[in-house]
């Protein structure tokens, strides 16, 4: 793809690492210093992420893989979910396990901490559970229609978001109160996102629509053209944006003035195979894409529909996460590497 | 990045509660055969089956069309498996368990419909397991089991232990009634060899579809023929088991499990009349050739109506159709014949069902004739014409079919001759779902449409309209 070069942004690789795993996901320590990365294969590997290079020490494994791994909002743990069923909390200090539970039948999917670091809510199998950042069980909520696929809390922390087949349900959790609201759609809901401004709840689907609710309505509104599910939803950090993928093109709808309904989205085209991985920047407006081609891309879409800037990775791009502060970027791969790039100006 | 990796090979084992599933699972999972296999099994925590390499599952089901059942797939199977392929060092295989009451056809579908599961997996079979014992009894109170049988690339007979001939003979015809183009292996303990049931290709339209010659043949009124050559006398023609003439005579009931008379076994105390209808025809000579050129005689003879053989009654070798009373294990009758020389004999059902045979005499040539049994609402129709068909024509009709008749036809497979076409049209379908694509040439060999359906509610007649109409004129 054609990048442009007159704006004034870039990605520069910093440092690199090889592991011997598919690199699944991974989150950042909030001080950007440590990574923890998921293992297709199992592996649960902390990165140091420092200025002096990078250092890597496999903490853990998932038998038959890890699937999802959180960090602790303000502090210094983090946790690992696998196919094993099982979630552990470590110390990132040493790696060290914290605490290890089952927290329902079947494979552990999806992991979220709270932005307040006190609560991690998982999904296992059908039941979706709440434990102390310590591992002790706070609640578990009545066993879903469906299995869980993937949690989101809202930006308050007050609402979890819980993606099944035929529904989004939405935890309330108030003084230890729980509420449940069902937001629905005969499809299975792939993905959960809250908007950060809290008006609303979106979710890609598997019948290749992507839905989105105003939460103070509750009136759903639904985009229809994607040529397969609709796996990748992120809204960007000031919540103008909703960014979304089911193939080689990322689809950009503009949510402000009166919002998507009714106009074309943006199509960012560029990628000439299936984008698995979408970022936003946190405290900008960036965004990166990176998937099947092995290009790693960068938006600016405020300002242009074309790539300010295109890296090539040495194989899929598997994951993508920017750093807390929004300067770095870790891109993960099938092939094991990870990378980190970071945004300069040019 | 131009590494295309090979499509990973999936086998779906389908089969009824007790079937033996789990028991081939660790057979297939216990054998060194190098293989890196992962089981997706969806009776959860149920059954241990011996491997780490084992996920739950829970059946989730989603119509990607709305309403429309036959785009039906199993979402919890594209979230496992996208998730499975996330590794390096990839599986090699990977084996499907469904539950007892699953219907197969979603996950089938699944690989059909879903872009991402297309490019890495392969479905390679659908292998159902039956379990002889209790085949006839679920067949008869539950779709499932026909509707699994109907599915099928392969039929395991399992526990054939545990029942006599007769009753396998039975079975084995049922399944053929239902699914005109499985293979059946018969097997004790699940104990079969790895490699027929694992790559067998089924769906592989570069293989060349393996459709049951006899299957294709026209409908007989019968399944079995034999000729013998005979001197001339009287012959015992005898059902299996002893004939108890005391306690028939005195109304009693024979408890044996020779019995075919299901009412006997239960203990009722209807007496059920049964009969076998079969035509003698007197032949040539005793031959492979002069058993075939009967074939047509015996057809019209099966037209005529028949005269009733009660039991120890006789027969005479000339050309006729009989009807012989098989209530009873046992039952026996007197062929006569006049002139010395070569005679046929057409059963309407296998012989090895009542265990009916000319006592001291083999047959010098016999021949089993595709079973045509419509006792159960699920069938298979087959096809075969040398015909050239019409490309346009044929879209036209397979078009319709699949919008209207998509939801009853289960399976269907085909090796087409179309007009213009140097090479062989392969086809198969799950449903509504449909491949197909230009296979070998000709060359040399007869040029010929053999096309397969099976499914619920078929009707011949409509099927063979549709393919006249498909005929390049």
């Amino acid at each position: 793809m054609a990048a442009k070069q007159s704006l004034s942004f870039a990605l520069e690789p910093r440092a690199s690492v090889t592991l011997d795993d598919y690199v699944v996901d991974c989150a950042w320590s909030p001080d950007g210093t440590q990574l923890v990365v998921a293992g297709g294969e199992g592996k649960v590997a902390l990165l140091g992420a420092g200025p002096a290079g990078m250092s890597v020490e496999i903490v853990g494994e998932h038998l038959l893989g890890t699937l999802a791994v959180a960090w602790q909002p303000h502090g210094r743990r983090f946790a690992s979910a696998g196919q094993d069923g099982a979630v552990v909390i470590r110390d990132a200090e040493n790696g060290r396990e914290i605490a290890r539970f089952k927290p329902g039948m079947g494979a552990a999917q999806a992991l979220a901490f709270a932005p307040n670091g006190e609560l991690l809510a998982v999904a296992a199998g059908k039941v979706v559970s709440l434990w102390t950042p310590a591992g002790e069980k706070v609640h578990a909520f009545a066993p879903a229609s469906s299995t869980a696929v993937a949690l989101a809390f809202d930006k308050p922390g007050i609402d979890i978001g819980v993606a099944l087949n035929g529904e989004i349900a939405v935890h309330r959790i108030e003084n230890s109160r729980y509420e449940t609201r069902r937001y629905k759609w005969p499809a299975p809901s792939l993905t959960v996102n809250f908007s950060g401004n809290g008006r609303f709840l979106a979710s890609g689907m598997a019948d290749g629509t992507l839905h989105f609710w105003n939460r103070s309505t509750g009136k759903d509104s639904q985009m229809r053209g994607y040529d397969g599910k609709v796996q990748l939803v992120g809204w960007s950090d000031n919540s103008r944006y909703l960014a979304t993928s089911a193939g080689n093109d990322v689809v950009l709808w503009d949510f402000s003035g009166r919002g998507p309904e009714g106009t074309r989205p943006v199509v960012l085209s560029g990628h000439t195979d299936r984008v698995d991985c979408i970022a936003w920047q946190p405290g900008g407006e960036h965004l990166v894409s990176g998937g099947r081609d092995w290009r790693l891309a960068l938006w600016r879409p405020a300002k242009a529909r074309e790539a300010i800037d295109v890296q090539m990775a040495d194989s899929d791009i598997s994951a993508l996460r920017w750093s807390p502060d929004g300067k770095r970027v870790a891109v993960g791969e099938k092939h094991g590497r990870l990378t980190v790039f970071e945004l300069v100006a040019r | 990045m131009s590494v295309i990796p090979s499509r990973v090979p999936v086998t779906v084992l389908t089969g009824f509660l007790g079937s033996g599933k789990t028991t081939l699972l660790n057979r297939i999972l216990s054998e060194k055969h190098g293989k890196r296999i992962a089981v997706i099994e969806n009776e959860f925590g149920e059954v241990g089956v011996d491997s780490e390499l084992v996920i739950g599952a829970e059946e989730e089901l989603f119509e990607t069309n709305n309403g429309c059942i036959c785009c039906t797939v199993r979402g919890d199977l594209i979230r496992i498996l996208g998730q499975l392929m996330k590794r390096r060092d990839r599986f090699d295989y990977i084996l499907i368990e469904t539950t007892g009451m699953a219907d197969p056809g979603p996950v089938a579908q699944t690989f059909f419909l879903d872009d991402e599961l297309k490019t890495q997996f392969a479905l390679d079979a659908i292998v159902t397991m039956v379990d002889a014992k209790h085949f006839e009894q679920h067949v008869d109170e539950l779709n499932e089991p026909a509707e699994q049988v109907a599915f099928a690339d392969l039929v395991l007979l399992n526990k054939t232990d545990l029942v006599d001939e007769a009753a396998l003979a039975r079975i084995e015809s049922r399944i053929r009634g239902i699914n005109g183009t499985a293979k059946i292996h018969r097997t004790k303990n699940a104990d079969v060899p790895i490699d027929k049931v694992l790559n067998v290709g089924a769906f592989d339209l570069n293989r060349a579809l393996q459709v049951d010659e006899a299957f294709l043949e026209p409908e007989y009124p019968f399944e079995w023929g034999g000729v013998y050559s005979l001197t001339p006398g009287d012959y015992l023609l005898k059902a299996a088991g002893e004939h108890d003439h005391a306690a028939h005579d005195h109304g009693a009931h024979d408890h044996g499990h020779e019995h075919h008379d299901h009412e006997h076994e239960h203990g009722g105390h209807s007496h059920k009349h049964e009969d076998l209808e079969l035509v003698v025809l007197p032949v040539p000579e005793a031959t492979p050739t002069a058993l075939k050129d009967a074939l047509e005689r015996a057809v019209r003879g099966f037209a005529e109506p028949a005269t009733v053989v009660n039991c120890h009654g006789t027969l005479a070798a000339t050309a006729a159709h009989y009807a012989v009373d098989i209530s009873h294990a046992g039952a026996d009758f007197t062929l006569s014949v006049k002139q010395p020389g070569a005679y046929a004999l057409f059963f309407e059902h296998h012989p090895l069902e009542f265990g009916l045979h000319l006592v001291g005499q083999r047959p010098a040539a016999e021949r089993k004739f595709a079973s045509h049994h419509h006792e159960d609402d699920i069938s298979s129709i087959g096809i075969s014409d040398p015909r050239p068909l019409d490309p346009a024509k044929l879209n036209q009709w397979l078009d319709y079919l699949l919008k209207t008749r998509g939801q009853d036809i289960f399976r269907m497979k085909g090796v087409l001759n179309v007009k213009g076409e140097d090479r062989r049209q392969v086809f198969h379908g799950v449903h509504m779902m449909f491949d197909a694509q230009p296979e070998r040439l000709w060359g040399a060999a007869p040029r010929m449409n053999n096309l397969v359906f099976i499914g619920r509610g078929l009707d011949r007649a409509e099927f063979e309209a549709g393919f006249e109409s498909a005929v390049a004129k």
